[in-house]
């Protein structure tokens, strides 16, 4: 089981009052488990106030980074003592 | 570029002594003076600012620049072309602040045109213009503020097909684009041309940005491949607020400046969200 650091960008931050945790996960899917069942529901609530009806997991609606790569690229989903989470809603504006 | 002795001669005579507000002495030439020796010269007003800096004789514009890039950083903007993707919230204002700074061709591609919802954020949006090319309208600007600057519009959707010939002559590509398809096609032209992309975006009081170099970390990094991306993201609910495109425009010009002049560090392999909203600045190192 590793211990990693999960920390929370830009809106999320703002909409679930945090900037970071530790989990305990051996893999990805474990952790974002995790974070879907703490904080799930929490922000897609925060996203229906604003109008956006989001009914995926936040780990579809979100970028979600481990130790800087996008987790889209990753291959090998097992954890690591120390890696690190960030996560944040896209943004394409200009 | 090289200009004849007797430019030089009118350089040097037109020279007047600036006292910077810490009493230092400095040569400068007026804007007056500029425009008259490239009329008698028959030369571009680019050339005779760059034979002044040369002298070590500034032009008067820029003489609040001096203390940060100094002479040298100021010819190497002066001889540098800069693509500005987009001249909407981010790329109006990039614009607005490379002909301030002194860059000395901005290409700017954009085939859209201010609406009223426009009037918001988007700098060189005014009333007046409404309905009219954002491009042309940019080029204007620059010949507003810095009639040195060459101003070359495209009004052009950039596309895979046509990113090659719009970004040739850059320097420098500036993110100022408003969907995530355009952004990977900029990235991947770049790449292909050994072109540094600075991108940035914005949703609500939150922004990003960095410098991709060729061989950099870059998009893939943070959004993962770009098959099966939205094109949007949250900016198409929450929208984007007045201040949040000139803070993510700002830093994005201070990179262009770095990557030109050498000055300081570039964002590179660094992604830099600044949240207006709680009052933070996050830096996440990214990875391959």
């Amino acid at each position: 089981m590793a211990s990693i650091t999960v920390q929370f960008h830009s809106l999320y931050r703002l909409y679930l009052c945090i900037d970071r945790l530790s989990l305990q996960a051996d893999d990805l899917d474990e952790a974002l488990g995790q974070m879907e069942e703490k904080f799930g529901s929490r922000l897609r609530e925060q996203f229906e106030k604003r109008g956006i009806e989001l009914d995926q997991k936040m780990q579809d609606f979100s970028l979600i980074l481990l130790n800087g790569i996008n987790i889209r690229n990753l291959r090998e989903t097992k954890l690591r003592e120390g890696d690190t989470l960030h996560i944040f809603p896209p943004s394409a504006g200009g | 570029m090289t200009v004849g002795k007797a430019t030089i001669q009118l350089l040097t005579q037109s020279a007047e002594i600036y006292v910077a507000p810490d009493g230092k002495e400095h040569p400068v030439i007026g804007r007056k003076a500029v425009d008259s020796i490239a009329r008698a010269g028959g030369i571009s007003l680019r050339e005779v600012e760059i034979a002044a800096l040369e002298q070590g004789i500034i032009p008067r514009s820029y003489v609040r620049n001096m203390g940060t890039i100094g002479l040298a950083g100021q010819m190497k903007l002066l001889q540098s072309s800069v693509a500005v993707v987009g001249a909407g919230g981010l790329g109006g204002t990039i614009v607005e602040l490379l002909a301030r700074q002194g860059i000395g061709h901005i290409i700017i591609i954009d085939n859209d045109r201010f609406a009223e919802e426009d009037l918001n954020r988007q700098l060189l949006c005014t009333e007046a213009d409404l309905g009219r090319h954002k491009a042309i309208i940019a080029a204007r600007r620059i010949k507003k503020i810095n009639s040195t600057t060459i101003a070359t519009p495209c009004v052009e959707k950039l596309t895979r097909a046509n990113a090659h010939k719009l970004l040739k002559d850059a320097k420098v590509v500036a993110d100022g684009l408003d969907n995530l398809p355009s952004r990977f096609a900029v990235e991947e032209a770049c790449r292909e041309l050994g072109t540094p992309f600075v991108y940035g975006t914005i949703a609500g009081f939150s922004g990003q940005l960095m410098t991709i170099f060729p061989g950099d970390v870059g998009l893939s990094s943070i959004y993962g491949p770009p098959d099966g991306l939205p094109e949007r993201g949250v900016e198409v609910k929450i929208g984007t607020p007045s201040a949040t495109p000139a803070m993510i425009a700002a830093w994005q010009v201070q990179e262009v400046i770095k990557v030109i002049t050498g000055f300081g560090k570039p964002l590179r392999n660094r992604l830099l969200i600044l949240d207006a909203g709680e009052g933070i600045a996050d830096r996440i190192e990214l990875g391959k």
